[in-house]
Protein backbone atom coordinates (compact mmCIF):
# COMPACT_ATOMS: atom_id res chain seq x y z
CA UNK A 1 0.00 0.00 0.00
CA UNK A 2 2.76 2.56 0.64
CA UNK A 3 4.22 1.65 -2.79
CA UNK A 4 1.40 1.94 -4.70
CA UNK A 5 0.09 5.41 -2.71
CA UNK A 6 3.88 6.34 -3.24
CA UNK A 7 3.64 5.54 -7.00
CA UNK A 8 0.17 7.83 -7.47
CA UNK A 9 1.47 10.98 -5.06
CA UNK A 10 4.74 10.99 -7.63
CA UNK A 11 2.43 10.35 -10.55
CA UNK A 12 -0.42 13.42 -9.31
CA UNK A 13 3.05 15.90 -8.44
CA UNK A 14 4.22 15.20 -11.89
CA UNK A 15 1.47 15.42 -14.03
CA UNK A 16 -0.01 18.64 -12.02
CA UNK A 17 3.48 20.26 -12.61
CA UNK A 18 3.55 18.80 -16.01
CA UNK A 19 0.55 20.43 -17.00
CA UNK A 20 1.09 23.85 -14.82
CA UNK A 21 4.53 24.21 -16.85
CA UNK A 22 3.03 23.41 -20.20
CA UNK A 23 0.19 25.76 -20.12
CA UNK A 24 3.23 28.37 -18.63
CA UNK A 25 5.00 27.63 -22.07
CA UNK A 26 2.52 27.75 -24.10
CA UNK A 27 1.26 31.26 -23.30
CA UNK A 28 5.15 32.58 -22.34
CA UNK A 29 7.02 31.52 -25.29
CA UNK A 30 5.77 34.29 -27.77
CA UNK A 31 7.25 36.77 -26.04
CA UNK A 32 10.74 35.82 -26.13
CA UNK A 33 12.47 38.36 -28.01
CA UNK A 34 15.46 37.10 -29.42
CA UNK A 35 17.17 39.67 -31.69
CA UNK A 36 20.85 39.11 -31.12
CA UNK A 37 20.85 35.20 -30.70
CA UNK A 38 21.85 32.33 -34.11
CA UNK A 39 18.84 30.61 -35.42
CA UNK A 40 21.36 27.69 -33.59
CA UNK A 41 20.26 29.39 -30.57
CA UNK A 42 17.02 30.31 -31.43
CA UNK A 43 16.28 26.87 -31.95
CA UNK A 44 18.21 25.08 -29.16
CA UNK A 45 15.88 27.56 -26.29
CA UNK A 46 12.84 26.98 -28.66
CA UNK A 47 13.55 22.99 -28.36
CA UNK A 48 14.70 23.73 -24.49
CA UNK A 49 11.37 25.31 -23.97
CA UNK A 50 9.19 22.84 -25.81
CA UNK A 51 10.15 19.69 -23.44
CA UNK A 52 11.02 22.16 -20.34
CA UNK A 53 7.78 20.66 -18.71
CA UNK A 54 8.47 17.13 -19.43
CA UNK A 55 12.09 17.42 -18.44
CA UNK A 56 11.52 19.44 -15.33
CA UNK A 57 8.78 17.62 -14.23
CA UNK A 58 10.37 14.66 -13.93
CA UNK A 59 13.70 15.77 -12.78
CA UNK A 60 11.76 17.60 -9.93
CA UNK A 61 9.61 13.91 -9.36
CA UNK A 62 12.53 11.88 -8.84
CA UNK A 63 14.81 14.52 -7.95
CA UNK A 64 11.98 15.75 -4.99
CA UNK A 65 8.75 13.76 -4.82
CA UNK A 66 9.92 10.62 -4.16
CA UNK A 67 12.71 10.83 -1.94
CA UNK A 68 10.54 12.91 0.13
CA UNK A 69 7.88 10.73 0.52
CA UNK A 70 10.13 7.54 0.85
CA UNK A 71 12.21 9.67 3.66
CA UNK A 72 9.42 11.32 5.36
CA UNK A 73 6.28 9.67 5.11
CA UNK A 74 5.41 7.83 7.79
CA UNK A 75 5.37 3.96 7.23
CA UNK A 76 3.76 2.81 9.96
CA UNK A 77 0.53 0.69 9.49
CA UNK A 78 -0.88 2.18 12.28
CA UNK A 79 -1.54 4.99 10.04
CA UNK A 80 -3.68 4.21 7.55
CA UNK A 81 -4.00 7.08 5.24
CA UNK A 82 -5.46 5.51 2.35
CA UNK A 83 -4.89 6.35 -1.00
CA UNK A 84 -7.23 9.53 -1.47
CA UNK A 85 -9.20 10.13 -4.87
CA UNK A 86 -7.35 12.91 -6.43
CA UNK A 87 -3.98 10.93 -6.25
CA UNK A 88 -5.71 7.85 -7.75
CA UNK A 89 -7.63 9.96 -10.34
CA UNK A 90 -4.34 12.18 -11.26
CA UNK A 91 -2.34 9.23 -11.41
CA UNK A 92 -4.40 7.09 -13.59
CA UNK A 93 -4.50 10.43 -15.66
CA UNK A 94 -0.20 10.38 -15.62
CA UNK A 95 -0.39 6.53 -16.47
CA UNK A 96 -3.03 7.51 -19.68
CA UNK A 97 -0.90 9.96 -20.57
CA UNK A 98 2.30 8.59 -20.85
CA UNK A 99 0.91 5.73 -22.35
CA UNK A 100 -0.50 7.92 -25.17
CA UNK A 101 3.09 9.88 -25.58
CA UNK A 102 4.13 6.21 -25.93
CA UNK A 103 1.40 4.89 -28.62
CA UNK A 104 2.24 8.38 -30.79
CA UNK A 105 5.72 7.78 -30.52
CA UNK A 106 5.52 4.06 -31.75
CA UNK A 107 3.18 4.58 -34.43
CA UNK A 108 4.90 8.00 -35.68
CA UNK A 109 8.25 5.34 -35.62
CA UNK A 110 6.30 2.76 -37.22
CA UNK A 111 4.78 4.56 -40.17
CA UNK A 112 7.70 6.49 -40.90
CA UNK A 113 9.62 2.82 -41.59
CA UNK A 114 6.68 1.63 -43.40
CA UNK A 115 7.21 4.63 -45.98
CA UNK A 116 10.31 5.18 -45.83
CA UNK A 117 10.58 1.12 -46.74
CA UNK A 118 8.48 2.01 -49.66
CA UNK A 119 10.50 5.01 -50.98
CA UNK A 120 13.95 2.22 -50.71
CA UNK A 121 12.58 -0.11 -53.09
CA UNK A 122 15.26 -0.32 -55.46
CA UNK A 123 17.08 1.94 -53.85
CA UNK A 124 21.45 1.99 -53.42
CA UNK A 125 24.20 3.68 -52.01
CA UNK A 126 25.11 7.24 -53.72
CA UNK A 127 28.97 7.97 -54.26
CA UNK A 128 28.71 11.24 -53.25
CA UNK A 129 32.65 11.11 -52.28
CA UNK A 130 33.10 13.48 -55.26
CA UNK A 131 30.64 16.01 -54.26
CA UNK A 132 31.15 16.28 -50.76
CA UNK A 133 34.04 17.88 -49.00
CA UNK A 134 35.94 15.29 -47.07
CA UNK A 135 35.00 16.72 -43.95
CA UNK A 136 31.96 15.41 -44.21
CA UNK A 137 33.15 11.63 -46.13
CA UNK A 138 31.72 10.07 -42.92
CA UNK A 139 28.30 11.21 -42.85
CA UNK A 140 28.19 11.01 -47.02
CA UNK A 141 28.51 7.19 -46.05
CA UNK A 142 24.76 7.80 -44.77
CA UNK A 143 23.75 9.27 -48.25
CA UNK A 144 20.70 6.66 -50.45
CA UNK A 145 20.06 7.10 -53.66
CA UNK A 146 16.13 6.29 -54.45
CA UNK A 147 14.58 6.11 -57.76
CA UNK A 148 11.19 5.46 -56.70
CA UNK A 149 8.79 8.29 -58.05
CA UNK A 150 7.01 9.04 -54.88
CA UNK A 151 10.20 9.52 -53.04
CA UNK A 152 10.87 13.30 -52.04
CA UNK A 153 13.36 15.21 -53.60
CA UNK A 154 15.99 15.35 -50.66
CA UNK A 155 15.09 14.30 -46.70
CA UNK A 156 16.72 12.88 -43.71
CA UNK A 157 15.47 9.95 -42.42
CA UNK A 158 15.42 7.89 -39.53
CA UNK A 159 16.18 8.64 -35.37
CA UNK A 160 18.76 6.00 -34.34
CA UNK A 161 20.57 5.29 -37.91
CA UNK A 162 19.80 8.50 -39.54
CA UNK A 163 20.27 8.77 -43.67
CA UNK A 164 19.94 11.15 -46.61
CA UNK A 165 17.57 10.12 -49.24
CA UNK A 166 18.04 11.74 -52.58
CA UNK A 167 16.32 10.97 -55.17
CA UNK A 168 17.15 10.76 -59.21
CA UNK A 169 15.43 14.11 -60.04
CA UNK A 170 17.49 15.78 -57.52
CA UNK A 171 20.43 14.74 -59.08
CA UNK A 172 19.65 15.48 -62.22
CA UNK A 173 18.56 18.74 -61.64
CA UNK A 174 20.53 20.42 -59.22
CA UNK A 175 24.18 21.08 -60.24
CA UNK A 176 27.21 20.30 -58.68
CA UNK A 177 27.97 22.75 -56.08
CA UNK A 178 23.91 22.98 -55.78
CA UNK A 179 23.70 19.40 -54.78
CA UNK A 180 27.11 19.72 -52.38
CA UNK A 181 25.56 22.88 -50.51
CA UNK A 182 22.30 20.91 -50.31
CA UNK A 183 23.74 17.65 -48.67
CA UNK A 184 25.06 19.57 -46.08
CA UNK A 185 22.22 21.18 -45.22
CA UNK A 186 20.65 17.81 -44.52
CA UNK A 187 23.80 16.42 -42.82
CA UNK A 188 23.41 19.75 -40.76
CA UNK A 189 20.00 18.44 -39.12
CA UNK A 190 21.80 14.85 -38.72
CA UNK A 191 24.18 16.13 -36.59
CA UNK A 192 21.45 18.22 -35.30
CA UNK A 193 19.53 15.44 -34.68
CA UNK A 194 16.09 16.74 -35.36
CA UNK A 195 14.36 13.59 -36.25
CA UNK A 196 14.62 12.63 -32.46
CA UNK A 197 14.00 15.99 -31.40
CA UNK A 198 10.46 15.76 -33.55
CA UNK A 199 9.94 12.10 -31.77
CA UNK A 200 10.80 13.84 -28.15
CA UNK A 201 7.48 16.66 -29.18
CA UNK A 202 5.40 13.38 -30.09
CA UNK A 203 5.99 11.88 -26.90
CA UNK A 204 4.57 15.08 -24.93
CA UNK A 205 2.16 16.71 -26.85
CA UNK A 206 0.03 19.41 -24.91
CA UNK A 207 -2.88 21.97 -26.64
CA UNK A 208 -1.28 25.13 -27.78
CA UNK A 209 2.06 23.55 -28.13
CA UNK A 210 1.94 23.35 -32.06
CA UNK A 211 2.80 26.83 -32.96
CA UNK A 212 5.96 26.60 -30.33
CA UNK A 213 6.88 23.57 -32.72
CA UNK A 214 6.35 25.30 -36.01
CA UNK A 215 8.68 27.93 -34.83
CA UNK A 216 11.40 25.17 -33.48
CA UNK A 217 10.82 23.55 -36.98
CA UNK A 218 11.55 26.95 -38.92
CA UNK A 219 14.70 27.86 -36.74
CA UNK A 220 15.50 24.22 -37.19
CA UNK A 221 15.67 25.22 -41.15
CA UNK A 222 17.49 28.55 -40.71
CA UNK A 223 20.31 26.44 -38.53
CA UNK A 224 20.87 24.10 -41.01
CA UNK A 225 20.84 26.58 -43.75
CA UNK A 226 23.89 28.35 -41.13
CA UNK A 227 25.38 25.51 -40.57
CA UNK A 228 25.40 24.62 -44.35
CA UNK A 229 26.98 27.59 -45.55
CA UNK A 230 29.76 29.35 -45.43
CA UNK A 231 30.11 31.47 -47.98
CA UNK A 232 28.14 34.52 -50.01
CA UNK A 233 28.45 31.65 -53.25
CA UNK A 234 27.43 28.72 -51.02
CA UNK A 235 24.36 30.91 -49.97
CA UNK A 236 23.30 31.69 -53.78
CA UNK A 237 23.86 27.77 -54.33
CA UNK A 238 21.50 26.87 -51.03
CA UNK A 239 18.70 29.20 -52.38
CA UNK A 240 18.87 28.14 -55.87
CA UNK A 241 18.79 24.33 -54.78
CA UNK A 242 16.01 25.74 -52.48
CA UNK A 243 13.79 26.85 -55.52
CA UNK A 244 14.53 24.46 -57.78
CA UNK A 245 13.61 21.40 -55.14
CA UNK A 246 10.25 23.48 -54.61
CA UNK A 247 9.28 22.75 -58.05
CA UNK A 248 9.02 19.11 -57.37
CA UNK A 249 6.01 18.52 -55.54
CA UNK A 250 5.75 15.34 -53.09
CA UNK A 251 3.41 13.27 -53.95
CA UNK A 252 3.21 11.95 -50.42
CA UNK A 253 3.10 13.93 -46.94
CA UNK A 254 6.25 13.22 -45.18
CA UNK A 255 5.98 11.20 -42.22
CA UNK A 256 7.25 12.91 -38.92
CA UNK A 257 10.97 11.54 -38.03
CA UNK A 258 12.08 13.05 -41.65
CA UNK A 259 13.00 16.19 -42.09
CA UNK A 260 12.90 17.42 -45.70
CA UNK A 261 15.04 19.78 -47.35
CA UNK A 262 12.00 21.56 -49.17
CA UNK A 263 10.42 22.82 -45.39
CA UNK A 264 9.06 25.91 -43.87
CA UNK A 265 8.69 29.37 -45.53
CA UNK A 266 10.73 28.82 -48.49
CA UNK A 267 10.45 32.81 -49.54
CA UNK A 268 12.41 33.86 -45.97
CA UNK A 269 15.11 31.33 -46.10
CA UNK A 270 15.79 32.15 -49.86
CA UNK A 271 15.89 35.94 -49.02
CA UNK A 272 17.94 35.31 -45.80
CA UNK A 273 20.50 33.39 -47.98
CA UNK A 274 20.26 36.23 -50.77
CA UNK A 275 21.41 39.13 -48.19
CA UNK A 276 24.11 36.77 -46.57
CA UNK A 277 26.80 38.74 -44.79
CA UNK A 278 30.09 36.96 -44.29
CA UNK A 279 30.68 38.84 -41.74
CA UNK A 280 27.93 38.17 -39.51
CA UNK A 281 28.81 34.17 -39.11
CA UNK A 282 32.47 35.24 -38.41
CA UNK A 283 31.40 37.66 -35.50
CA UNK A 284 28.05 34.97 -34.24
CA UNK A 285 30.72 32.34 -33.61
CA UNK A 286 33.03 34.07 -31.53
CA UNK A 287 30.51 34.08 -28.44
CA UNK A 288 30.26 31.53 -26.77
CA UNK A 289 27.73 31.34 -23.61
CA UNK A 290 30.52 30.58 -21.03
CA UNK A 291 28.71 32.26 -18.19
CA UNK A 292 26.28 29.85 -18.29
CA UNK A 293 28.92 27.11 -16.64
CA UNK A 294 29.74 29.21 -13.29
CA UNK A 295 25.46 29.73 -13.31
CA UNK A 296 24.78 26.05 -13.46
CA UNK A 297 27.06 25.42 -11.10
CA UNK A 298 26.09 28.15 -8.14
CA UNK A 299 22.69 26.47 -9.02
CA UNK A 300 23.78 22.81 -8.27
CA UNK A 301 25.36 24.07 -5.35
CA UNK A 302 22.42 25.74 -3.77
CA UNK A 303 20.40 22.65 -4.52
CA UNK A 304 22.82 20.64 -2.46
CA UNK A 305 23.07 22.60 0.31
CA UNK A 306 19.17 23.34 0.41
CA UNK A 307 18.67 19.79 -0.61
CA UNK A 308 17.03 18.44 3.46
CA UNK A 309 14.47 21.66 3.12
CA UNK A 310 13.47 21.48 -0.20
CA UNK A 311 12.69 17.70 0.70
CA UNK A 312 10.72 18.70 3.84
CA UNK A 313 8.86 21.68 1.25
CA UNK A 314 8.44 18.98 -1.22
CA UNK A 315 6.72 16.94 1.21
CA UNK A 316 4.44 19.91 2.65
CA UNK A 317 3.37 20.11 -1.06
CA UNK A 318 2.45 17.04 -1.77
CA UNK A 319 0.72 16.29 1.19
CA UNK A 320 -1.34 19.66 0.81
CA UNK A 321 -2.24 18.66 -2.59
CA UNK A 322 -3.50 14.61 -1.93
CA UNK A 323 -5.70 16.15 0.67
CA UNK B 1 -7.91 46.08 -45.29
CA UNK B 2 -9.64 47.94 -48.12
CA UNK B 3 -8.07 44.80 -50.20
CA UNK B 4 -9.45 42.09 -48.66
CA UNK B 5 -13.14 44.09 -49.00
CA UNK B 6 -12.79 44.71 -52.23
CA UNK B 7 -11.58 40.94 -52.93
CA UNK B 8 -14.10 39.09 -50.94
CA UNK B 9 -16.75 41.33 -51.80
CA UNK B 10 -19.15 38.52 -53.19
CA UNK B 11 -18.98 36.80 -49.52
CA UNK B 12 -22.30 36.07 -47.56
CA UNK B 13 -20.71 38.84 -44.96
CA UNK B 14 -22.12 42.51 -46.02
CA UNK B 15 -20.24 44.58 -49.07
CA UNK B 16 -18.91 48.11 -46.94
CA UNK B 17 -18.86 51.54 -49.05
CA UNK B 18 -15.64 53.02 -48.51
CA UNK B 19 -16.88 55.12 -46.06
CA UNK B 20 -18.40 51.94 -43.90
CA UNK B 21 -14.49 50.75 -43.90
CA UNK B 22 -13.24 54.10 -43.09
CA UNK B 23 -15.22 54.43 -39.63
CA UNK B 24 -14.20 50.34 -38.98
CA UNK B 25 -11.00 51.26 -39.41
CA UNK B 26 -11.23 54.63 -36.94
CA UNK B 27 -13.11 51.90 -34.49
CA UNK B 28 -10.22 49.88 -34.86
CA UNK B 29 -7.78 52.42 -34.37
CA UNK B 30 -9.99 53.91 -31.31
CA UNK B 31 -11.00 50.44 -29.47
CA UNK B 32 -14.55 51.71 -28.39
CA UNK B 33 -15.98 55.26 -29.74
CA UNK B 34 -19.36 57.34 -29.16
CA UNK B 35 -20.25 59.37 -32.76
CA UNK B 36 -19.23 62.35 -31.05
CA UNK B 37 -15.95 61.23 -30.40
CA UNK B 38 -15.40 59.59 -33.98
CA UNK B 39 -15.96 63.15 -35.16
CA UNK B 40 -13.51 64.86 -32.44
CA UNK B 41 -10.70 62.93 -33.62
CA UNK B 42 -10.89 64.65 -36.84
CA UNK B 43 -9.94 61.91 -39.56
CA UNK B 44 -13.39 62.14 -40.38
CA UNK B 45 -15.45 65.00 -42.35
CA UNK B 46 -18.70 64.21 -42.56
CA UNK B 47 -22.22 65.30 -40.96
CA UNK B 48 -22.93 64.09 -37.52
CA UNK B 49 -26.03 62.22 -39.14
CA UNK B 50 -23.97 60.78 -41.73
CA UNK B 51 -21.84 58.83 -39.17
CA UNK B 52 -24.54 58.24 -37.04
CA UNK B 53 -26.27 56.42 -40.00
CA UNK B 54 -23.04 54.87 -40.73
CA UNK B 55 -22.18 53.18 -37.60
CA UNK B 56 -25.72 51.89 -37.23
CA UNK B 57 -25.73 50.11 -40.40
CA UNK B 58 -22.51 48.75 -39.56
CA UNK B 59 -24.41 47.88 -36.05
CA UNK B 60 -26.99 46.14 -38.28
CA UNK B 61 -24.54 44.54 -40.46
CA UNK B 62 -23.59 42.82 -37.83
CA UNK B 63 -20.18 44.08 -37.42
CA UNK B 64 -20.22 46.49 -33.89
CA UNK B 65 -21.67 46.15 -30.56
CA UNK B 66 -23.35 49.23 -29.03
CA UNK B 67 -24.13 50.28 -25.53
CA UNK B 68 -25.69 52.94 -24.31
CA UNK B 69 -24.40 55.92 -22.65
CA UNK B 70 -26.58 58.94 -21.49
CA UNK B 71 -28.20 59.47 -25.08
CA UNK B 72 -26.17 58.45 -27.12
CA UNK B 73 -24.40 54.99 -28.24
CA UNK B 74 -20.70 53.48 -27.86
CA UNK B 75 -19.86 51.08 -30.35
CA UNK B 76 -17.17 48.44 -30.52
CA UNK B 77 -16.05 46.34 -33.29
CA UNK B 78 -17.30 42.71 -32.54
CA UNK B 79 -14.09 41.73 -34.65
CA UNK B 80 -10.30 42.20 -34.65
CA UNK B 81 -9.18 42.85 -38.37
CA UNK B 82 -7.79 39.80 -38.34
CA UNK B 83 -11.03 37.79 -37.56
CA UNK B 84 -12.96 39.59 -39.92
CA UNK B 85 -10.45 38.67 -42.67
CA UNK B 86 -10.45 35.27 -41.99
CA UNK B 87 -14.13 34.82 -41.47
CA UNK B 88 -14.26 36.66 -44.77
CA UNK B 89 -12.08 34.71 -46.43
CA UNK B 90 -13.53 31.69 -45.12
CA UNK B 91 -17.02 32.27 -45.93
CA UNK B 92 -15.38 32.69 -49.56
CA UNK B 93 -14.01 29.56 -49.98
CA UNK B 94 -16.78 27.93 -48.58
CA UNK B 95 -19.22 29.94 -50.94
CA UNK B 96 -16.96 28.79 -53.70
CA UNK B 97 -16.89 24.88 -52.82
CA UNK B 98 -20.61 24.95 -52.28
CA UNK B 99 -20.97 26.29 -56.07
CA UNK B 100 -20.38 23.63 -58.72
CA UNK B 101 -22.55 20.77 -58.97
CA UNK B 102 -19.40 18.50 -59.03
CA UNK B 103 -18.23 18.63 -55.58
CA UNK B 104 -14.10 18.02 -56.65
CA UNK B 105 -14.41 20.99 -59.38
CA UNK B 106 -14.35 23.93 -57.17
CA UNK B 107 -11.67 22.16 -54.92
CA UNK B 108 -9.61 21.74 -58.38
CA UNK B 109 -9.70 25.45 -59.07
CA UNK B 110 -8.19 26.43 -55.48
CA UNK B 111 -5.69 24.14 -55.96
CA UNK B 112 -4.71 25.23 -59.34
CA UNK B 113 -5.02 29.45 -57.89
CA UNK B 114 -2.74 27.92 -55.36
CA UNK B 115 -0.35 26.16 -57.53
CA UNK B 116 0.12 28.84 -60.03
CA UNK B 117 0.66 31.58 -57.12
CA UNK B 118 3.22 29.11 -55.95
CA UNK B 119 4.82 28.96 -59.19
CA UNK B 120 4.86 32.57 -59.57
CA UNK B 121 6.22 33.30 -56.66
CA UNK B 122 9.22 30.21 -57.14
CA UNK B 123 9.50 32.36 -60.29
CA UNK B 124 10.44 35.45 -58.88
CA UNK B 125 12.93 33.84 -56.11
CA UNK B 126 14.47 32.19 -59.36
CA UNK B 127 14.79 35.58 -60.71
CA UNK B 128 16.28 37.19 -57.72
CA UNK B 129 18.50 34.04 -57.63
CA UNK B 130 19.47 34.46 -60.82
CA UNK B 131 20.08 38.01 -60.47
CA UNK B 132 22.93 37.32 -57.54
CA UNK B 133 24.58 35.31 -58.91
CA UNK B 134 25.09 37.78 -62.27
CA UNK B 135 25.94 40.28 -59.32
CA UNK B 136 28.39 37.84 -57.78
CA UNK B 137 30.03 36.60 -61.25
CA UNK B 138 30.13 40.19 -62.19
CA UNK B 139 31.97 41.58 -58.89
CA UNK B 140 34.40 38.49 -58.90
CA UNK B 141 35.45 39.33 -62.93
CA UNK B 142 35.48 42.47 -61.45
CA UNK B 143 38.13 41.71 -58.80
CA UNK B 144 40.15 39.53 -60.90
CA UNK B 145 40.42 42.59 -63.92
CA UNK B 146 41.99 44.88 -61.01
CA UNK B 147 44.22 42.06 -59.35
CA UNK B 148 45.57 41.52 -63.20
CA UNK B 149 46.02 44.97 -64.14
CA UNK B 150 47.73 45.69 -60.40
CA UNK B 151 50.42 42.54 -61.14
CA UNK B 152 51.13 44.22 -64.95
CA UNK B 153 51.71 47.57 -62.91
CA UNK B 154 54.42 45.93 -60.48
Amino acid sequence: MFALRGIAVSLTFFVVLYCLLSALVAIAWRGLKLLRATQQGVAALLFGLRILPLAASVAVTFAFVVPSFQLLEPRSTDIDEGMGAIPLALGICALVMIVWGCFRVIAAQTKTARVVARWLEGAHPLNVEAVVPKALQAAAQRVTFCSRREAPPLTLVGVSKPRVLISESTVALLSHDELRIALEHEFAHMKSRDNLKKLVFRFCPFPGMAKLESAWSQAAELAADDAAVSSLYDAVDLAAALVKLSRLVPIEAAPVCTVGFVTGSISARVARLLAWNENRKIQLRRKRSWYLIPAGFVALSCICVTYGQALVLTHEVTEWLVR
Amino acid sequence: MTKVFSIFGSSSRPQLGPFEQQVLQELWSQGSATVRELLADGRIHQAYTTVMTTVDRLYKKGLLDRISEGKAFRYTPRFTPEELQRDTAMESIRQLLGSGDASSLPLSYLVEALSSHDAQLLDELQYLVERKRRELHSRNNHIRQKSAKQKEQH
